[in-house]
């Protein structure tokens, strides 16, 4: 991992267009901003993670759960 | 309810989803007629699939607030125009499902371009439980 050093209303710049800033460090908090095109998704890492995680478990049991579902649930109607 | 979307017609998630970033094309496939539950199928990868399921047949009240970044990225300018569906894991032993209401997938009707949002700023669980009552 890149570790660099940097003070408040200081910047780092990833590739071309997404640029990080330390807008106040208090304590043990740092509040940070993110300036980014709207194609690229930001999230909190450990919300992202639940979902990647969430996922991953859906496509793993994805057949057995399906045909579970196909023989013992019957069809909703609406 | 069902999910509108013929399965001969791909699903496109430029950005990937989550935990498969390179997977971009998709299907929505039936498990049963009229089910309350389909497959989102990768077109790429035949390994990749996850049952999900439109929210509200469970989570009538459920109301997924979509920030501007998404909406822009989705081209989404009006709510009907909107298809909904989350991911849902089975626990075959109780009998229960649960759905995903923190990470639905969002995909514009018009277009089929979709994205996974994460609704990070809701109170929505990762794992709503839902019973499937007694077989």
């Amino acid at each position: 991992m890149l570790i660099l050093t940097r003070k408040e209303g200081e910047s780092i710049r990833i590739g071309h267009d997404v640029v990080i800033t330390v807008v106040e460090v208090r304590g043990n908090q740092v509040r940070i901003g993110v300036d980014a095109p709207r194609s690229v998704q930001v999230h909190r890492a450990e919300v992202y993670d639940q979902v990647v995680e969430q996922n991953r478990t859906a496509v793993q049991s994805f057949d057995r759960s399906a045909e579970i579902l196909r023989t013992q649930v019957p069809p909703k109607s609406p | 309810m069902t999910v509108e979307t013929p399965s001969d017609n791909a699903l496109h998630f430029p950005d990937g989803i989550p935990g498969f970033p390179g997977l971009t094309r998709f299907a929505l496939v039936e498990v049963v007629e009229d089910g309350a539950f389909q497959l989102l199928q990768s077109l790429e990868d035949e390994n990749v699939a996850m049952v999900v399921c439109v929210p509200w047949l469970f989570f009538p009240d459920y109301a997924p607030e979509l920030g501007p970044d998404d909406q822009e990225a989705l081209g989404l300018e009006r709510p009907e125009d909107a298809i909904v569906f989350c991911p849902v894991t089975l626990e075959p032993e109780s009998r229960s499902v649960h759905v995903n209401l923190l990470g639905p997938f969002v995909v514009n009707r018009q277009t089929l371009v979709g994205r996974q949002v994460v609704l990070a700023d809701s109170e929505y669980p990762v794992r709503a439980t839902v019973d499937l009552g007694a077989a």
